[in-house]
């Protein structure tokens, strides 16, 4: 059986010059999950250039669907962070739409972008730092408040902060290892089933039983891994307000 | 980092999950893109050997250790050296990508719901201008229909009012004609008949004297009638 893990190799498909920062060697080359990055990219841009073009007030059907996602984070952001959600509405919607194109593109066989630890981790940490940003600027020193709840006498606080800051920090940590998590898994397992597949159908016709229960159940997992995919950037985009939410609004809970 | 030399030297089967990590450093001298395989993974090894021996100033190898300590079942994404390359080229991809969504797309596609939510509100305005407009006729008309029924009515008691009132003068007109003839006409009948009345007395005389002078021969005396006639009435 092939490795299932293979899948999610690197691989170098145009060589770039390298340079080193601090001590890290940067390997500027084309890798294959660069490539799927930027061919999820492209083609989203080239979906709302075309969608977009010649918007009009009665829409044509891939305007229906631009304006579909744009309202889905529109009204996301502005229920979830409130009257300041319009400000944070195209970071979320550029996050959604990265993590959704390089899911779905995943799902055509090509790379998954999103499948990599350093793609996740960047996303989780960026998001991260938008959130602190947003809290410093707007708060100043009072961002601090956000571990602080109000109303609470200090004997409970001094359990009560130490668990706030944990949690805190460990936000972006569930972002990376969920997504990475998700799509890691989704893909294995897609893997690992169609292996059966060819394995079993070169075993004669036992092994047909087994590999055809094996077709239809890839087939299943297949539509429930563009459930995933589309899920797991939603619920990115989702806990990105939430955590926006959190800091544009400390003292007011 | 000293137990990786010894690790990798009995690598040769070329277990691919094992060895995965360990060719891991190999990123400025070997560039494997199928790691694990044969030579490469000896070459690799004796490189991580030479880095694990020496300090550990470079990054590389730092985060290599690190990620060796999660690598349980040496997933090809916790090769750290393909990291750095990859978040430069997102961080780039994700620059253009935002700043494209956040200056042409956000804004045209809110322009465009909000130009199609201000149409549709213009034109429920409209409609409900035209709406009030007609409902407004409406009730003139219905206004105007009310008043030239009143007007009519009026005019129609008025005229019935003329007309019986003609029809009473009218009447009584006739009414004093017909008793001034019937009053004159009684009054001639009054006066024939009391004519008349005078007439029987005279007759009554004239017919008693010629009774009186064929009974006796010889006619009777006016003071003989009278106290005959003072008798009879």
């Amino acid at each position: 059986m092939a490795d299932p893990l293979h899948q999610f190799q690197i691989q170098k498909v145009a060589e770039l010059p390298s340079f080193t920062v601090g001590g890290v060697v940067v390997d500027m080359s084309i890798t294959n999950s660069v490539l799927a990055m930027m061919i999820a990219v492209s083609v989203t841009l080239l979906f709302f250039t075309l969608t977009t073009a010649r918007a009009s007030i009665i829409p044509g059907r891939g305007q229906v669907m631009a304006e579909g996602l744009f309202t889905l984070i529109n009204d996301m952001t502005e229920s979830i962070i409130g009257h300041d959600g319009k400000k944070f509405m195209p970071y979320v919607f550029t996050l959604f739409l990265f993590i959704l194109s390089c899911n779905l593109l995943g799902m055509f066989t090509y790379f998954t972008a999103t499948s990599q630890v350093a793609v996740t981790v960047t996303l989780a940490a960026m998001t991260i730092l938008v959130v602190i940003g947003v809290g410093v600027l707007s708060h100043g020193l009072g961002f601090f408040k956000m571990f602080v709840p109000s109303g609470v006498p200090w004997y409970i606080l001094i359990i009560l902060v130490p668990i706030e800051v944990i949690a805190f920090v460990m936000r972006p940590v569930t972002l990376t290892l969920r997504l990475f998590g998700n799509m890691l898994g989704g893909h294995i397992v897609l893997k690992v089933f169609a292996g059966f597949i060819v394995t079993t159908a070169a075993m004669g016709i036992g092994g047909w039983a087994i590999g055809l229960a094996s077709l239809s159940t890839m087939v299943a997992l297949t539509t429930l891994e563009f459930l995933v995919a589309y899920l797991q950037a939603l619920v990115f985009a989702v806990l990105t307000c939430v955590y926006l939410g959190d800091v544009v609004n400390i003292g007011h809970h | 980092m000293t137990a990786v030399p010894t690790s990798a030297a009995p690598n040769t089967e070329g277990d691919v999950a094992t060895s995965a990590p360990d060719t891991a450093p190999a990123t400025t001298t070997v560039v494997s893109l199928v790691p694990g395989h044969g030579d490469d993974t000896h070459a690799a090894g004796g490189q991580t050997g030479a880095h694990g021996a020496g300090d550990h100033t470079t990054g590389t190898v730092g985060t290599t250790e690190h990620a060796k300590d999660h690598g349980s079942g040496g997933l090809p994404q916790l090769q750290t050296e393909h990291w750095a390359g990859q978040i430069v080229w997102l961080l780039i991809i994700f620059t253009v990508f935002y700043t494209l969504m956040a200056t042409v797309f956000t804004p045209r596609l809110r322009k465009v719901i909000s130009n199609r939510g201000s149409t549709i509100a213009e034109d429920l305005a409209n409609a409900r201008a035209n709406r009030d407009e007609a409902e407004a006729q409406a009730k003139d008309a219905a206004a105007e229909t009310a008043a030239a029924h009143t007007a009519s009515r009026k005019l129609a008691a008025e005229a019935l009012a003329r007309s019986n009132a003609e029809i009473a003068a009218q009447t009584a007109a006739e009414d004093t004609k017909l008793n001034a003839r019937l009053s004159e006409a009684e009054a001639r009948i009054r006066a024939a008949r009391d004519t008349a009345m005078a007439h029987v007395t005279e007759i009554a005389g004239e017919t008693a004297q010629v009774l009186v002078e064929k009974l006796t021969g010889k006619p009777a005396t006016a003071a003989a009638l009278k106290s005959a006639f003072g008798k009879v009435s």
